[in-house]
């Protein structure tokens, strides 16, 4: 019972704050609100009984992503107020398309049990002894081809960087 | 699997090479380690292995579209000698960068779980990325590369939340697990599975730029360096295009009527927009691009009527396809080199100063365009014969409508080249290069006379 308090708390700050991340004027605005979102996610994932996902989450989204996204828009001074200049029909057009897309989504959500395990409490998955066993084990060989999507994302991070003619 | 760790050690090798400062050693080190990853995929034909899980599933067919993505890769580094011959700076960078895509783009031929079609299909994307941005001084090719990545990496989130409302839906992420799933609810499918399904189908559209998520492609294609647009326009769009055929082949034959009528719309929608719109362009490399889009669309066909057939027969196009694009990437290259552009006018005169360029190309467009008994006729007809077989009259007639219209275009350079009298300046291809497109010209007239070598493959 109290962890459906809970919920409820988290999903409306996430729900409030992604929204706010649109709205906010200014970008050091909607940074801030989505470290908010991403810490409500987290509280998401600990009633999931998934620590190790919400510790990394925390770690990598809301510290490390987050203030990377506070030096790029404090360095480039994009902190000003900027009047959008897309024309009205796009943004009509945008409106309609997303309501669309959340139609949707929540028809297929409504009414319908998931395949998977349902109360949380008693999957174990979460657990950080138990996922490494599921990562190393069947999960091995995505797990090592994704070095080859980092390597590939350092290289070519270099080559962009590098001061180089071609 | 062989293919895959020797592809990732060639990668790593160039870049030890580059760190060593050995810059004349990357191309021969190059074509040897893609003819040896080569001559590996090949040995594991009829072995059909299952690696790790079932992560990995090398079939006939992924050997086989494998080792087509092997070999155009090999046919594009034949280029890359002459066109960074005037580079100063060492190339590892850029060199490893391709390798990791096709490592990328094997992945995607050979997947049997949805994590490994995700994880190759970003490998290869995000080495796009970085590619189309590899000309950091021009700015179009600096528009190409934030254009892609910004909207790559927004249709990732698609195919991505597809993917996860599938194993919502299914419980599994193995395709074979997802295919017992829709034989036991095919008649009663979840809302969740089919709205998983759309959101993979426009992620993979998207990637192969199928219309209408395909407006990103011409912009793309046109500023990204040349080179590097002959890799997209060939082996990144038959890796998208094969990933497509696999996932539907594999996992939702049961519910055929649920995307059916989407997919026949997604075909007809890229034959009639890619070809049209293929009219108005003024030069070749965006004219190439729109070619490439609705031969994306004419691949779709073998998608919509799949079976054994249909697979020999987007093998045999995939061919012809690549065959005849790199050709053509080939002589682009040495015309911007000469002229500076590609505007269609810079080809006139070309046919009497240049005559074994301008036969190489004309036989490379006229391939495309399906004109008997060239390898791209050979290869439409088994396509269209196989979509025959499965009743779809419409989307036949309708694809022969866009083949009509592309000789619209496609004889566009070949009147400028021929008919058109211009100053023509003379080409600077060395021998080496003059022999490689009198060869890929060769293999397109020996694949149209002898398609018989790769049709009863599969």
């Amino acid at each position: 019972m109290f962890t459906k308090y809970i919920f409820f708390f988290l999903s409306t700050v996430a729900l409030y704050s992604a929204i706010m991340v649109l709205l906010s004027r200014k970008p050091i605005h909607s940074v801030l609100y989505l470290t908010l979102t991403f810490f409500a996610i987290a509280g998401h994932y600990i009633l999931l009984n998934a620590q190790f996902l919400a510790v990394v989450h925390v770690i990598v989204y809301a510290g490390a992503i987050m203030v990377l996204f506070l030096f790029t828009v404090m360095l480039l001074n994009l902190n000003k107020e900027e009047v959008s200049p897309k024309p009205v029909w796009i943004k009509i057009v945008a409106i309609i398309a997303g309501c669309l897309l959340m139609i949707v989504l929540i028809g297929i959500f409504r009414g319908y049990d998931i395949a998977i395990e349902k109360d949380p409490a008693l999957t174990q998955i979460g657990l950080v002894k138990n996922l490494g066993q599921v990562l190393y084990k069947q999960y091995l060989l995505p797990f090592e081809l994704a070095s080859i999507l980092f390597l590939t994302a350092m290289v070519g991070a270099v080559l962009l960087g590098k001061k180089e003619q071609i | 699997m062989s293919t895959i760790i020797s592809l990732s050690v060639l990668g790593v090798l160039i870049l030890a090479e580059g760190l060593l400062g050995k810059k004349a050693w990357h191309l021969p080190t190059i074509l040897i380690g893609l003819l040896v990853s080569l001559a590996l995929t090949l040995s594991g034909w009829n072995l059909n292995l299952h690696y790790y899980n079932e992560m990995m599933i090398v079939d006939n067919s992924s050997v086989a579209f494998s080792s087509i993505l092997i070999f155009t890769t090999f046919l594009i580094f034949m280029f890359a000698g002459h066109y960074y011959r005037g580079v100063q700076r060492p190339l590892d960078d850029i060199y490893a960068i391709l390798i990791f895509a096709l490592v990328g783009s094997v992945m995607m031929t050979s997947f049997g779980n949805l994590i490994m079609l995700f994880l190759g299909i970003e490998t290869l994307s995000i080495a796009l990325y970085v590619l189309a941005g590899s000309h950091k001084e021009a700015i179009t090719s600096n528009e190409a590369t934030l254009k892609y990545f910004l909207m790559g990496s927004f249709l990732s989130g698609f195919l991505l939340f597809g993917i996860a409302l599938l194993y919502g839906a299914s419980g599994s992420l193995n395709m074979d697990e997802i295919s017992a799933y829709t034989v036991r609810e095919a008649a009663h499918l979840s809302p969740m599975f089919k709205a998983g399904l759309f959101l993979l189908i426009i992620g993979l559209a998207f990637k192969i730029a199928i219309v209408p998520f395909h407006f990103w492609a011409p912009d793309v294609y046109e500023g990204t360096p040349t080179l590097l647009t002959a890799f997209m326009a060939t082996v990144v769009k038959v890796a998208s295009i094969v990933a497509l055929f696999r996932l539907f082949s594999h996992c939702f034959p049961a519910i055929r009527e649920t995307w059916e009528t989407t997919l026949w719309i997604l075909a007809v929608l890229t034959i009639l927009v890619g070809n049209l719109t293929g009219l108005y362009q003024p030069n070749l490399k965006r004219m190439l691009a729109y070619s490439s889009i609705s031969h994306s669309g004419y691949m779709m066909l073998a998608v919509l009527a799949f079976s054994a057939r249909s697979a020999d027969a987007l093998l045999l196009y995939a061919a012809a396809y690549s065959v005849a694009t790199v050709t053509a990437f080939g002589i682009l290259i040495l015309v911007r080199g000469a002229k500076g552009n590609d505007l269609f006018t810079s080809f006139e005169g070309l046919g009497r100063k240049n005559p074994v360029e301008a036969v190489c190309l004309t036989i490379a467009l006229l391939s495309l365009t399906g004109i008997p008994p060239l390898a791209g006729f050979m290869a439409k007809y088994y396509l269209f014969a196989t979509a025959l077989e499965k009743g779809y009259l419409w989307l036949v007639i309708l694809a022969v409508l866009g083949s009509a219209i592309s000789v619209g275009y496609y004889f566009k350079p070949i009147i400028s080249m021929y008919l058109k009298e211009g100053e023509g300046i003379k080409l600077e291809a060395g021998f080496a290069y003059k022999t490689h497109i009198v060869f890929l010209t060769v293999l397109t007239i020996l694949l149209g006379l002898l398609p018989a070598f790769l049709i009863n493959l599969l």
